[in-house]
């Protein structure tokens, strides 16, 4: 698995259960997923057609625009995705930021449609988080300008993580300023993006959005505050162009810039990961060698202290 | 928001199955089979053999095969439609046996099922009683250094065995935890939270012999059913018709008198051809689990059976533990759900265990009779995944994140602070 994938695994799981057996039980679940973004499900057995979906994000600092809790743009963009199916319920419930009611009997009775339905449901997140920056890419798509130009406008999702855009006409600047806490996942971070950038440039890639690191800020962000500045992994652009945003490829691109900083996170874990895996295989090798310098009297006895090297590293694992 | 308030993260590695999922909920999200579906196809390709320019191409594929795995059910039905993916098992036994292949396992787990950010959240992981020390400084090293988790502790599956038993009232952490598991069957004594590791048994029986059991069974009896899916029909027909029956001679008669009452039909299709059979579920419905009380049916060479074994564990236990432990047995895994298991279970070893008191009060002197000897066997509806549901419970208590062991300590002392887990009670009992 290389990228996120945009729906949640486990609502998904739950909703196509709900739809199968026609007959609900009670059920009731929280859970959080990357970025502080929690869940919660309820569902009585009384009622089984409808589910009561509560999610809550995490607080934004005080100069993003919000409506009503939510990034600008959500609930709009919520009623265009889901139509009928889901209701809004204001106010949402105590301590979520939004609720949603589904009314499962409304769903299309088409399978795959009806299946398409709930993946986007699952998706429910993406469409949330997403609406500010779907509504700037709009704007690119139809190469219209976009009302407010040549400022920067910053997403701010969680007081580490913000996004820096700039939209022009012709093409939106997406910069991320990225921080990491651990010494050595700063390290793997600043050699995944600067290979990330090198990998663009070759030839097969070229009509993906080009992508630069630089470890100073880039000239565009001379206004920005000083604070959200500080990086110890540097800076990572993409320039958009209005053919990664057509039709349906803008869902697409809305999620993977969205979640451009859990994306880098989770590749630095597997790459900690996989060097283990090298490292293991390194050791054995050694002990191998090792192994072999025994002279032959001792290996021919096989008691406790002449034990093979690999013996004991396997015991002690 | 830090990560005490949100909420722990229980993942319980079993030999067969893991159950994954978020403290404070009824049911974990996600049941996994413990299996990685690697794609080896790009590690023996022969160095010779490959020209500069293709060089760049192999490299990449090599990058991109380190991430080509999947886990769980998806790695079983990527495995089975392409010849490209090998199946590895990193947990026989009880014991984590491959870290590689458990690593990512831990890797996919929580990145991709449970989407969630390790470095936000507490861990809660099991480990069977018998693992060695080393084994919990390895898990540690690998949770700490690879996925920076603020905190992690890691239980021993039969205390929380007992945790999934607690309620307002009570909480017993005194009790023997039989856990009947896939791969592995263990008896376990827990006096006040510690395991009594002198007195743990085990018997080589577990769910997956009776699986193998009810598939020999049926093949005897010439059952057509295609070979390369017995093994699945075996293990579906285990879980949806199996019970325990009370005495086999009766059982047999009762089968044969009437016939139609008790022998289900089991109906499949064919994988190759798409056509559908039918087959006949007989005796094996209640000799499958049978195989605990009376392994002599399975294997000539097994001679005790499940309530032998509880009761030889518990005489081999503290004396003053042992009416407590005969009180508070509980069952535990997703093999002991057959239906009247506990009640089977509860009889027989009432029975061994008043025998002993009649012999030897039969051999009182002035007529002292010893007070009879309560048993009881707890069962509840969450057997199946009672290790999770306890660590579920002590994961949402405010102890548990002061009883784990931070990425402050880790960093200061190393991994050897892993190796000792403190035990706490629950939340129905402060100090």
């Amino acid at each position: 698995m290389i990228l996120l994938s945009s729906h949640s695994k486990y609502l998904l799981d739950i909703l196509s259960n709900r739809v199968e057996n026609a007959e609900g039980v009670d059920i009731e679940r929280r859970w959080t997923e990357f970025s502080d973004v929690c869940y919660h499900i309820k569902g009585s057995s009384e009622t089984p057609e409808f589910l009561n979906v509560s999610v809550s994000f995490p607080t934004p600092p005080e100069e993003t625009e919000i409506e009503k809790g939510l990034p600008c743009g959500a609930t709009e963009a919520v009623k265009v995705a889901y139509g009928v199916v889901v209701e809004s319920i204001v106010p949402p419930d105590e301590g979520f930021s939004l609720t949603l009611k589904l009314d499962l009997s409304k769903l299309p009775k088409n399978k795959e449609k009806r299946n398409d339905m709930l993946v986007k449901i699952a998706a429910v997140r993406e469409v949330v988080l997403g609406a500010p920056l779907k509504r700037i890419l709009e704007h690119l798509a139809s190469r219209t300008r976009a009302p407010a130009k040549d400022r920067v406008i910053t997403l701010v999702h969680r007081p580490k993580e913000c996004i820096f855009l700039i939209p022009r006409e012709d093409k939106v600047t997406v910069i991320y300023p990225i921080n990491f806490e651990d010494s050595i996942d700063t390290v793997l971070a600043t050699s995944f993006l600067q290979d990330l950038a090198e990998t663009r440039r070759s030839a097969s890639l070229y009509s993906a959005p080009s992508c630069t690191w630089s470890s100073t800020p880039p000239a565009e962000l001379d206004n920005a505050t000083t604070e959200s500045l500080s990086v110890n992994a540097g800076f990572f652009t993409f320039v958009i162009l209005p053919r990664h945003v057509e039709g349906k490829k803008l869902d697409r691109t809305v999620w993977i810039l969205s979640t451009f900083h859990a994306y880098v996170s989770y590749h630095v874990k597997c790459s900690e990961a996989f060097m283990h895996t090298r490292m293991r295989r390194r050791v054995d090798s050694l002990i191998q060698a090792l192994d072999r310098a025994k002279p032959e009297s001792e290996k021919s006895e096989e008691c406790a202290e002449n034990r093979s090297f690999r013996g004991m590293l396997q015991d002690h694992r | 928001m830090d990560p005490i308030s949100r909420p722990a993260i229980v993942i319980d590695n079993g030999t067969g199955y893991t159950k994954m999922g978020f403290a404070g909920n009824v049911e974990p999200c996600f049941v996994q089979p413990t299996v990685v579906a690697v794609n080896d196809s790009f590690v023996n390709q022969p160095r010779s053999a490959v020209k500069n320019n293709n060089w760049l191409a192999q490299h990449s594929a090599g990058v991109m095969a380190d991430l080509d795995f999947f886990i769980g059910d998806e790695g079983i039905s990527r495995s089975r439609s392409s010849n490209a993916y090998n199946l590895s098992y990193p947990i026989k036994y009880g014991q984590v046996e491959n870290w590689d292949a458990m690593e990512r396992y831990w890797q996919q787990c929580i990145f991709n099922y449970l989407r969630c950010d390790p470095e936000d959240h507490y861990f809660l992981l099991t480990e069977s009683p018998l693992t060695a020390p080393e084994s919990r400084e390895y898990t540690g090293e690998i949770m700490f250094e690879t996925f920076n988790v603020p905190g992690l502790y890691i239980a021993v599956q039969p205390v929380l065995a007992l945790a999934a038993g607690y309620t307002t009232s009570k909480c017993e952490m005194t009790g023997v935890v039989v856990d009947v598991g896939e791969g592995a069957t263990h008896v376990v004594p827990v006096a006040d939270g510690y395991v009594i590791g002198s007195s743990i048994r085990s018997i080589p029986l577990s769910g997956k012999d009776v699986t193998l059991f009810i598939q020999q069974l049926m093949r005897e009896r010439g059952e057509h059913i295609p070979p390369e899916d017995s093994l699945d029909v075996a293990r579906k027909v285990k879980e949806s018709y199996c019970y325990t029956c009370s005495d086999i001679v009766k059982e047999y008669k009762k089968h044969d008198k009437e016939p139609a009452k008790y022998i289900k039909q089991w109906r499949g299709i064919k994988p190759k051809t798409g056509a559908p059979y039918t087959c006949d579920v007989g005796y094996e419905r209640f000799l499958g689990p049978e195989i605990f009380f009376s392994p002599e049916i399975y294997s000539g060479e097994l001679t005790s059976s499940l309530p032998e074994v509880i009761d030889k564990c518990i005489q081999s236990t503290p004396i003053d533990t042992r009416r407590a432990l005969y009180k508070n047995i509980v069952l535990s895994g997703g093999s002991t759900m057959f239906k009247d298991f506990h009640r089977r279970l509860q009889r027989d070893v009432k029975k061994l265990v008043d025998a002993r008191v009649l012999a030897s009060d039969a051999l009182g002197i002035g007529g002292i009779k010893a007070k009879p000897v309560e048993v009881n066997v707890v069962s509840h509806p969450i057997q199946r995944c009672a290790v999770w549901f306890g660590g579920s419970v002590l994961a949402s208590t405010p102890e548990f994140f002061q009883a784990c062991h931070t990425k402050a300590e880790y960093e200061e002392h190393g991994a050897s602070i892993c190796r000792t887990n403190p035990v706490f009670k629950g939340m129905y009992l402060y100090r």
